[in-house]
């Protein structure tokens, strides 16, 4: 620094001065330097040039290296999500393809059952198996509609108001009274439940038998011709008919015909005892309900 | 027109050559690479203003990008990494600013 330049002072407002004059004060110190000692020659002049020069190629290099780099971490990203999606996809195609194996194989099991054993064993099997949930059924019945009321959301709190939403207590009451009025089946969403069914709430959700289903759900029974009217005047009709009247939740109870309900997708043997009677080998006890039912 | 294709040359090394960043040097990478563009609009307004020198332009560049480094790392040990990180950022971000607009007025009169 020449003596006849004023000092730089850095002023204790940094970033005006930044805004003021981005320019690093240095060239300016070495524009004055050259004013007065002249422009550097010979080795020192190309030295500096060359210097400068392998700088630039520095800095083109970390440009794109950079660039690479950002480029790079993009499709990463894109990557896990392309190779997580494919594993879905791949697995739920060998889940397919297990289930119709499975399908397959439960075929062949029930056409050796029906030679093997008499045609009576086999009517009576399939009776139970009906019963049990584990084979599906067709008849007449009942149809209950429970449909979520109006949730609002505070306009102050911005909470959601889910006091008119369905619950798993709810779904477990319309169902215990189907069965109490002498329903032979039941499905929720087309969930049909066996005597392990749980109807369960998870957070917002209600789980049967751990899978999710969604309002409006509809409880399809099959039982005697009047199980609609009586479940409509019995105390779930009435229990339901509050809900609506209070909280504007959404019911209906109607008799249907001629409806098939599926057989459950899982149903787990807990317990097993051979028969008693030697010429039936199957019979199953099941352990104590979870709920439901 | 040296500083061009100097430039040039570069981008041409890291396209042929591809290096892959180690990871501990990556989260110094956006770093550099706004200390460098500094260096490089400081130098070309410097051009421009007819007061570039080549000394200068080294010097800052690397004693930059060598600080701003310095600046993270010392902010990811204390923890207020991404804050420092920002700061550098601001700082830099002015001076790129404020030298591409001496640019533009030279090269546009406006």
């Amino acid at each position: 620094m020449t003596d006849d330049q004023p000092r730089r002072v850095f002023a204790p407002d940094f970033l005006t001065e930044l805004f003021r004059n981005p320019l690093d004060p240095g060239y300016a110190e070495a524009a004055a330097r050259k004013a007065v000692e002249g422009d550097p020659t010979g080795p020192r002049k190309w030295a500096r040039s060359g210097l400068a020069a392998i700088t630039l190629v520095g800095l083109g290099f970390l440009f794109v290296v950079a660039y690479q780099q950002t480029v790079a971490d993009e499709p990463a990203r894109t990557k896990a999500r392309a190779a997580l999606i494919e594993q879905v996809q791949s697995r739920r195609d060998l889940t397919d393809q297990l289930q119709q194996q499975a399908d397959k194989l439960g075929d062949d099991v029930a056409g050796l059952r029906e030679r093997e054993l008499g045609g009576a064993t086999v009517a009576r099997l399939r009776d139970l198996e009906a019963a049990t949930g584990l084979a599906p059924v067709k008849g007449d019945g009942a149809r209950v509609r429970i449909g979520d009321g109006p949730t609002p959301i505070n306009p102050v709190t911005g909470e959601r108001n889910t006091a008119a939403r369905v619950k798993d207590t709810d779904l477990q009451l319309a169902t215990n009274a189907l069965w109490s009025l002498g329903a032979e089946a039941i499905t929720i969403n087309g969930q049909r439940l066996t005597a392990t069914s749980t109807i369960r709430q998870a957070g917002e959700a209600v789980l049967v038998d751990f899978q999710p289903v969604t309002t409006p759900y509809e409880v399809v029974a099959i039982g005697p011709d009047d199980l609609a009217k009586d479940f409509d005047d019995g105390y779930a009709g009435r229990f339901f008919k509050e809900l609506v009247a209070k909280y504007g939740m959404s019911f209906d109870a109607s008799g249907v015909h001629d409806v098939t309900l599926p057989a459950a997708t899982e149903l787990k043997l807990r317990v097993a005892e051979p028969s008693p009677s030697p010429s039936t080998s199957l019979s199953a006890s099941s352990s104590p309900s979870e709920g439901g039912r | 027109m040296i500083a061009v294709i100097a430039l040039v040359a570069g981008i041409a090394l890291g396209i042929v050559f591809h290096p892959t960043v180690p990871l501990a040097l990556q989260p110094y990478l956006p770093i550099a690479v706004v200390a460098a563009l500094d260096a490089v609009f400081g130098g070309v307004r410097a051009k421009l203003d007819g007061i570039f020198d080549d000394k200068q332009f080294v010097i800052s560049f690397i004693a930059n990008t060598l600080l701003a480094a310095l600046i993270v790392y010392l902010g990811d040990q204390l923890g207020v990494g991404g804050q420092l990180s920002t700061g550098v950022v601001v700082v830099l971000g002015v001076r790129i600013f404020g030298n591409v607009a001496a640019i533009r007025r030279h090269l546009f009169r406006a």
